[in-house]
């Protein structure tokens, strides 16, 4: 059941052609950029739209970007409905079109040779290490946006393919490193030539008419795909909740929660009775929220399909409504902070998704896993008097699943960032690290057990601003089908006189020389009674 | 010039093993099933029925090594690190290779936690001892080794490759008490210690096994009055069996390597190829693999197998899941898909006749690209029925269309997925393909080379005489080489770091010297690892040590090259050193083919269909035409023509404005 003027081995040509190139954009963005948080760590998307701003094909290293391109296409067309060719313009405003400011989006607009009409547009996201802001990181424990750092709704950064000078220099001087941020850039900009580049090298096969019509089977074959797989699940409507931790002073528990409905023809998440925003930093905008649900959904869609291509276009999400209320928790609004949505936040969406889908299909859904990221940034001045500012996030225990024990150490759900080798760290930081192991029996016991999370100890040889954003401190991650929870994660300052003192999940604290930090991440929970 | 003596190579794959010997303008080859288990056995029964008695030179691509890896064979092995970092082996760069997955799945270790010890000691990033090794604890260590009863211990200290006298001291005193040892900054000197440990503990793995084998060997075949025994390394280059024994890990692509520099050797031969730039493509029955050569094959520090990193140099081959056997089906969404699902050897595609899923072959079988009378030699019946009901069937599933475009469709899309592994070593590059020539061999490679050509613009394609001995004709050609180097990491400060990198090659140079017989013979090279100062990925530059001076410069070309942009006035580091060694082999001549005389028989059989073995020197077929061989089957589409060259390799090209017009 294809297309009708398309084949089943087009439709396969066509899926293959457009994904080559935001694929392609990746490798140039990730090879050349100079973040480790973009290189080392993957953190950053590509993505091709056609030329009604829909989704035909996204390279997704970090799914936390899923469902956030779309908007940022779509809230720069509506700021420059009419962008010339060698325009692109760029954004990282979370109230319109970003995420959370670290995350830099650019969008151009893509000509065929000698056309008159855009034909469709590429865009990148890429993680910066410092956009400026209350702390090194562009992380910190912020009460409202204005201290994140720089806000930049859609703007011109290359105007008919003349860089704007003035946006860049006023970008760059509002971070700490600001040469990088030009490293950064410029590898994204790469990224759009090559797009434009191989935009037009099937401008040269197909004209631009069909090149669209191409696009539109492929939304059509996407649909089809998250069709046939949604009409497998039952009708009918589920209730879940989730919590955050210690979101600010005011409260200890944030309360996350989802009803799911399946009416047969689409899915719909609503969010609709989570808490208000909170006045710290773990408020999540919608594109965040949407890009949880779609990333289970995509899971679930990848395990129903074993050994099939996963296609990630408009198409795919066309049948699955994600609702939020404005002024909610996951849909937060001018001034709040959301420096912590993207990363923690996300995580607790997964969790309360997954949470819907395991009533569902209580058979696939596995046991939750360490459900957060362990961010943690430090800075300060080395030896010589130069800054430094670090900022990684750390893997933990899987959730175990039916058959299968949880994995260990690993990123889990929205990042699939690597690890800063101890040797790469120990060149660049004043810090040693003095351990770096799986932390034993952290993982849910179970018929099959959960994964085990991750110790890493450091060790200040320079005074050292240590800023934490972690999650699953308090609450563990949760078993399923009977199994027992994951531990609760934990993090230790151990001064040089050999005094311990557990710190909060969520703060900022200086760290003398000689005092060691240590991090135990959260195991994953078990899956099915351990008796058994 | 020292006596022209035989030279063998003799490669060693799954099933079969090929061999070759060269002598005097003479080329000999011989295939034979591969003995697992006892691959000697078939290496020296073939090299005697190539050397028939005479001494001779062997020289062989081996796959102890990775069959060992794969199958998991290799040694019970223990694992010692710096106390704090046993893990390390596990934890990986903490991600998970498939981004979708509900249950995340990593491989297990090749070493599991119990058998992972941990000692006092610690190296800093400058080089200096935070703590030192604490000497008191290996007799204990030692025990519990020995508790555990194991072959071979892999010791990877943090920062080893600054300060190697924590790891050397253990590795002394564990090779005293009888254990096989690998340590970290004898196998891979360079930082990143989740890549360094990683490699280090796949050599303890397969060294106990590859050290049994080779030792066999060599002893057998010195009876046989074949010596000098060398081993094809995964970088090009050959070695004494002794380090191949030792550097176990550096021998994992010695079949591919093989390969590529067979496939250079008869570019090299060919009076057609004008210069060495040759994109190879090898489609087998489950993958194909691509590798890009200009001169040499290009080398990668990144590769990983059976997802464990492999941090030596070692050609940069790309796999992509698709060869004959790949599975045609169609998905949930109503489009086609081929691999990365194969049909093996069990069933087999659907023409084996064994209830098998239609594949890629078996679209060839339905549009007449295979003919069952020629097919291995006719030793093997071809199902065409059962390959036309596959077909049909998927046409069916196709909405409605007949096995031949059902057919049509399953080949378009698989040279879709070469074509897109192409425009990855090539294009994404900055190599224009149109620029090299398209090398098609392995099993299938001459049914798909000239459409990837058409896709690509390519205007030139060989396909090599002896496509199936490849590999065995690369080793008997090759040179030996040998390495040293590491991490060094600097700033390139234009005074002082070109006087810094001459001294290390001086000290390399001397070292390297050692290694050979005929030192004075040895050509140098120097391998750099680079990077602009905050970027966290290396570029590679390889030049002569005469040159050092233009070393940031070629990095900037180097980085213009593959990225589009260089940042000529940022700061450049210096990552890691190499010094590469290498002593020529003697050039071989290969036979001449000689020119069609009256008396030959034409080599077309059919019409359209051409014997191989017939072809002459200078005969020219024009497309469309099919060209049988043993093993091996060649489509040239209309519009194409090949020529055989002066040793019998086929040059293909554009019959309008042809390259050779």
């Amino acid at each position: 059941m294809s297309d009708e003027r398309y084949s089943a081995t087009d439709l396969a040509v066509i899926q293959h052609l457009f994904s080559a190139i935001p694929e392609e954009m990746g490798a140039v963005l990730g090879r050349t950029a100079y973040s480790s948080n973009i290189k080392e760590r993957r953190d950053y998307s590509c993505a091709l739209f056609n030329a009604q701003g829909h989704l035909l094909a996204q390279a997704a290293h970090i799914p936390v970007h899923l469902g956030a391109m779309p908007r940022s296409v779509e809230a720069v067309l509506d700021a420059f409905p009419s962008l010339q060719a060698g325009d692109v313009v760029m954004l990282n405003d979370p109230f319109c079109g970003g995420s959370h400011l670290p995350d830099v989006t650019l969008v151009s607009p893509l000509f065929l040779k000698d056309a008159a009409n855009v034909s469709g547009y590429a865009a990148t996201r890429a993680h910066h290490a410092d956009v400026g802001g209350m702390t090194a990181g562009s992380l910190p424990h912020s009460t409202s946006i204005y201290q994140e750092g720089l806000r930049i709704p859609p703007v011109y950064l290359m105007r008919r393919a003349v860089l704007e000078e003035t946006v860049m220099t006023l970008f760059c001087a509002n971070s700490r490193n600001p040469e990088e941020r030009k490293g950064d850039l410029r590898a994204q900009l790469q990224a759009h030539v090559l797009a434009e580049l191989r935009w037009n090298a099937l401008g040269c096969r197909y004209e631009a008419a069909e090149l669209d019509r191409m696009g539109q089977a492929l939304l059509g074959y996407g649909k089809r795909k998250m069709q046939a797989f949604l009409k497998t699940l039952p009708q009918g409507s589920w209730a879940h909740e989730e919590f955050l931790e210690a979101a600010d002073k005011d409260h200890a528990f944030t309360r996350i929660h989802a009803v799911l409905k399946n009416d047969g023809e689409g899915v719909e998440v609503d969010f609709s009775q989570s808490d208000d925003a909170v006045s710290g930093s773990l408020n999540a905008v919608q594109a965040i929220c949407e890009s949880a649900v779609y990333y289970v959904i995509l899971c679930l869609l990848a395990d129903a399909t074993a050994g099939e291509l996963i296609p990630v276009n408009q198409g795919t999400f066309a049948l699955i409504r994600c609702k939020t209320r404005s002024g909610s928790v996951v849909n937060a609004g001018l001034p709040h902070a959301v420096a912590g949505g993207n990363v923690e936040t996300s995580q607790r969406v997964v969790d309360t998704v997954l949470g819907l889908f395991a009533q569902v299909l209580p058979d696939r859904v596995p046991a939750q896993s360490q459900g957060t990221m362990n961010n943690v940034t430090m800075g300060g001045r080395d030896g010589a008097g130069k800054s430094f500012s670090y900022y990684e996030t750390m893997g933990g225990g899987a959730g175990a699943g039916q058959g299968v024990r949880g994995a260990d150490g690993i990123q889990v759900h929205m990042t699939n960032t690597l690890n800063t080798p101890v040797e790469a760290f120990e060149y660049s930081y004043p810090l040693t690290v003095c351990r770096y192991a799986l932390r034993e029996q952290s993982g849910g016991e179970g018929a099959f057990v959960g994964g085990q999370g991750v110790v890493r100890e450091w060790e200040m040889n320079v005074d050292t601003e240590v800023t934490l954003l972690t999650e699953r401190r308090a609450l563990s991650p949760a078993g399923a089908a009977g199994g027992g929870a994951g531990k609760s994660g934990c993090q230790i300052r151990r001064t040089q006189e050999g005094k311990e003192e557990k710190l909060a999940s969520k703060g900022s604290w200086l760290f003398k020389p000689g005092d060691r930090l240590r991090i135990e991440t959260p195991g994953g929970g078990g899956y099915g009674n351990p008796e058994e | 010039m020292q006596k022209s003596e035989m030279r063998i190579g003799v490669d060693t794959g799954g099933t079969f093993t090929d061999v070759i010997g060269l002598v005097n303008g003479e080329l000999r080859s011989w295939k034979l099933p591969s003995t697992p288990g006892q691959f000697e056995r078939a290496v020296l029964e073939g090299a005697s029925e190539v050397s028939k008695g005479e001494a001779a030179r062997l020289i062989h691509s081996s796959t102890v090594a990775t069959n060992a890896l794969l199958e998991r064979t290799g040694a019970r092995c223990a694992l010692i690190t710096t106390e704090g970092f046993r893990d390390v082996l596990e934890l990986g760069r903490q991600t998970r290779p498939d981004l979708y997955a509900l249950c995340p799945q990593k491989p297990a270790p090749l070493i599991p936690r119990s058998r992972r010890l941990e000692i006092k000691e610690r190296v800093a990033a400058d080089g200096s001892i935070l703590t030192p090794l604490d000497v008191e604890a290996l007799p204990g260590l030692l025990d519990q080794l020995r508790d555990l009863e194991v072959d071979a211990v892999a010791v990877v200290f943090l920062f080893s490759f600054l300060r190697p006298e924590h790891e050397q001291e253990v590795g002394r005193f564990l090779r005293d008490a009888g254990f096989q040892v690998s340590l970290s900054h004898e196998i891979l000197p360079v930082f990143r210690e989740y890549e360094r440990c990683s490699t280090t503990v796949v050599n303890a793995y397969v060294q106990p096994e590859m050290t049994r084998y080779l030792d066999l060997l060599e002893a057998q075949a010195e009876a046989l009055q074949l010596h000098g025994l060398k081993i094809m390394q995964s970088n090009g280059g050959i070695l004494s069996p002794q380090r191949a024994g030792a550097l176990a890990v550096q021998t994992l692509l010695s079949g591919p390597a093989a390969g590529l520099q067979g496939a250079l050797e008869l570019a090299k031969a060919s009076d057609r190829v004008k210069a060495l730039n040759l994109i190879t493509f090898d489609m087998g029955g489950t993958s194909s693999d691509v590798a890009l050569i200009q001169d040499a094959p290009g080398l990668t520090t990144e590769i990983c197998l059976e997802s464990f990193p492999i941090g030596v140099p070692m050609v940069d081959v790309h796999t992509v899941g698709a060869g004959g056997g790949s599975i045609a089906s169609v998905d949930s969404g109503g489009a086609l898909q081929v691999g990365p699902a194969s049909a093996s050897a069990v069933p087999g595609p659907a023409c084996y006749g064994a209830g098998g899923p239609p594949t890629v072959t078996d679209a060839h079988v339905v549009l007449g690209n295979i003919r069952p009378q020629n097919f291995l030699q006719g030793r093997m019946t071809l199902d065409v029925d059962a390959a036309v009901d596959a077909l049909t069937q998927l046409g069916r599933e196709m909405g409605g269309l007949t096995a031949v475009q059902a057919a049509e469709g399953v080949l378009r899309l698989v040279n879709l997925h070469m074509e897109n592994a192409i425009r990855v070593i090539s294009v994404q590059r900055g190599f224009d393909p149109a620029l090299f020539t398209l090398m098609g061999f392995g099993g299938a490679g001459g049914l798909h080379v000239f459409a990837l050509a058409e896709a690509l613009q390519i205007p030139q394609v060989m396909v090599p005489c002896h496509p199936g001995v490849l590999s065995a004709l690369g080793a008997a050609v090759s040179s030996m080489r040998e390495e040293l180097g590491g991490t060094v990491m600097q700033k390139w400060d234009k005074e002082k770091t070109p006087a810094f990198v001459a001294q290390w090659v001086c000290e390399y140079k001397k070292a390297l010297r050692k290694r050979f017989e005929f030192p004075e013979a040895l050509v140098f090279q120097l391998r750099l690892e680079m990077r602009y100062v905050g970027q966290s990925h290396e570029l590679q530059v390889s030049i002569s040590p005469d040159e050092i001076a233009e070393v940031p410069a070629r990095f900037h070309d180097e980085h213009a090259q593959r990225y589009g942009h260089a940042e000529r006035d940022a700061e450049v580091e210096l990552v890691t050193l190499r010094v590469e060694a290498e002593w020529p082999a003697p050039v071989c001549e290969l036979p001449i083919l000689a020119p069609r005389k009256p008396e030959d028989l034409p080599s077309e059989l059919d019409t359209g269909v051409h014997l191989r073995e017939r072809i002459r020197r200078g005969d020219m077929i024009v497309g469309p035409a099919l060209i049988v061989e043993d093993f091996h089957s060649m489509l040239l589409p209309k519009g194409w023509r090949v020529e055989a060259d002066q040793v019998g390799n086929l040059l293909g090209s554009k019959v309008e404005g042809g390259i050779y017009e």
